[in-house]
């Protein structure tokens, strides 16, 4: 009996504990849930906020619509009309098929008077724009402020930028390719030279195990990048004593403290144009439907999605973006021969100046 | 007229011997420099850019010294006739646009040392680099324009040295005038950029001094 008493006892003892760990969880989930409802209420107001805003930027506004753009603005004279029918084909030619769901992200834009210095109402939903812009401003205007549609975070996160057409499709495939030559990165120079892999690496299509060891492989990258662009953020607090065995070239040291980096927050090797070449590269290769379907799963990898756009393998994808680069090696820097032509011209001319000196005619 | 030619040739390699030497040398050293420790065999793809950089950084040496070498080979030129109040250049028969074009000559003839010394200095550079892939060199490209710079330099210089001290007014007048009259518009508030429309017309398209302008660049991609 004394034995089922110590055991009740013991187990009574052993409860209370848990009992209010359990207490404790429970008040937890209760602020949790608290702060879930106060965060969607919020969420609620500030879509009343944005639905009245958007009521009042653009109440006695005018509606172009060309294409699927839909443009709303203030009466004036800008050349909105013939601005959309030059953006709309380029608009078009990237987004394909998804280029229908555009009327759901109307352009809301307000003339204004540039010379005006009258103070005007401020509006946070749209853009103002200067009333005198020309057709090749407010045709790039179009083209450079278009919402892709159905864009998420992922895709955007990834890409670094929006999706939006190519202003000088030549200049931004010469960039990449000077990325690829002058990037400080191992992996970046083996992707140069064509090792598909590593080029996958470094774009980041892949799962992201391992991102440290794939984009700065070498020590020296790695020391460079802690005592570069990391130094001031790992020389205070407790990171300064590994800070300063890996400026002493001890590699334990400055990969531990790019390791302690919070996740997303390592440098990559390639701006966002050599990604958004690739996006162009894919949605060329997959047809009108390739964009609709770049952005139809969110929750799959960025090489899921676009060997799905393009309708192919990524490696086989990538292998094509890398030519596409190398491909458009910027113009190598010798005199035009016009150029040639004028400096003889130059010298020319100058020397018959000379001979037509008034010196001796005394 | 070979043998005139060779004489003011001479007379203008002793007074301007030391411009074509010294011109010379820094013209052989400035693309070896620009590229010292690009033979460094622990070079990875982290010195690409630096490399670069330096390159850039010395290729703006390249369009001041062809300035400097044409504007003193050019006041060379003409410092003995300047001197002599041009009575000995008076008294040889000949004509005198035949006596300035021997001392044009002369001078481009000379400022071909710099120029061969631009081109050799830069294919000896780029032969003892280990250059990064995707980087090309351009050692010829190089000195045919720094060619055509000490060449318009010089031409320009040897026009203005030839005139008059009115010539020379006049153009330091019209410079003047330039800056005087963009100085006014700026005060009346008036929408003129002269300085940005001789900018246009000196340093771009078809310009005399567009070859001036630019990267040099002795390795790019």
């Amino acid at each position: 009996m004394s034995r089922v008493l110590a055991l009740v006892s013991a187990a009574s003892l052993l409860a209370a504990p848990l009992q209010s760990q359990d207490s404790l969880v429970a008040r937890e989930r209760r602020r949790a849930d608290s702060l879930l409802s106060t965060w969607r209420e919020a969420q609620r107001l500030a879509d009343v906020a944005d639905s009245l805003e958007r009521a009042r930027a653009t109440a006695g506004s005018d509606t172009i619509a060309v294409g699927g753009l839909r443009i709303i603005v203030n009466p004036s004279s800008l050349p909105l009309r013939e601005a959309a029918e030059r953006a709309w084909p380029v608009i078009d030619s990237l987004y394909g098929s998804a280029a229908e769901d555009l009327p759901r992200y109307p352009y809301i834009f307000r003339a204004v008077d540039p010379d005006s210095g009258v103070r005007r109402a401020v509006l946070h939903v749209g853009v103002e724009l200067p009333w005198d812009l020309d057709l090749r401003a407010t045709s790039m205007v179009l083209l450079t402020t278009v919402t892709p549609p159905d864009f998420d975070p992922a895709l955007a996160d990834w890409l670094g930028a929006a999706l939006r057409p190519a202003l000088r499709p030549q200049d931004e495939r010469a960039a990449v390719f000077v990325q690829l030559v002058t990037a400080p990165s191992e992996a970046v120079r083996a992707c140069f030279l064509g090792d598909i892999a590593r080029c996958q690496g470094v774009l980041q299509i892949g799962d992201s195990t391992g991102s440290l060891e794939r984009l700065y492989a070498t020590p020296a990258e790695r020391e460079a990048l802690v005592t570069g662009p990391f130094g001031d953020y790992f020389a205070r607090g407790a990171t300064a004593l590994t800070l300063q065995n890996c400026r002493q070239h001890r590699v334990d040291a400055c990969t531990a403290l790019l390791r302690s980096l919070p996740p997303g927050s390592l440098p990559r090797p390639l701006a966002p144009a050599a990604r958004m070449l690739l996006v162009r590269v894919a949605l060329h290769a997959g047809g009108r439907d390739a964009y609709r379907r770049l952005v139809a799963r969110p929750s799959a990898t960025i090489g899921e999605r676009l060997s799905s756009a393009a309708g192919m393998d990524i490696d086989s994808l990538v292998a094509r973006w890398r030519n596409d680069a190398l491909a458009a090696r910027p113009k190598p820097l010798t005199l035009s021969w016009w150029a040639s032509f004028a400096a003889i011209g130059w010298t020319a001319f100058f020397g018959f100046c000379a001979l037509r000196s008034s010196r001796w005619r005394l | 007229m070979i043998a005139m030619f060779r004489a003011v040739l001479y007379t203008q390699w002793k007074w301007s011997r030391l411009i074509v030497v010294l011109g010379t040398v820094a013209a052989f050293a400035i693309p070896l420099l620009s590229l010292q420790g690009a033979a460094r065999p622990d070079r990875g793809a982290l010195q690409t850019q630096e490399l670069l950089g330096a390159v850039q950084s010395w290729g703006a040496l390249y369009p001041l010294l062809a300035t400097a070498l044409g504007l003193l080979m050019a006041i060379a030129a003409w410092a003995a006739d300047h001197r002599g109040r041009h009575i000995h250049a008076l008294t040889l028969p000949i004509e005198r646009w035949r006596y300035v074009l021997l001392r044009f000559g002369a001078g481009v003839v000379l400022l071909a040392a710099p120029i061969a010394a631009v081109f050799i200095g830069s294919s000896l550079a780029v032969l003892t680099a280990t250059l990064p892939p995707g980087l090309q060199s351009y050692s010829i490209a190089l000195a045919v324009r720094f060619a055509f710079a000490v060449f318009v330099a010089y031409a320009v210089f040897f026009a203005v040295s030839a005139g008059t001290a009115r010539t020379a007014g006049i153009i330091l007048g019209l410079i003047a005038a330039v800056i005087l009259v963009q100085v006014v518009a700026n005060i009346a508030n008036i929408d003129l950029n002269v300085f940005g429309a001789a900018q246009t017309v000196l340093l771009l398209g078809p310009g005399p001094l567009a070859v001036f302008t630019g990267r040099w660049m002795l390795i790019d991609v």
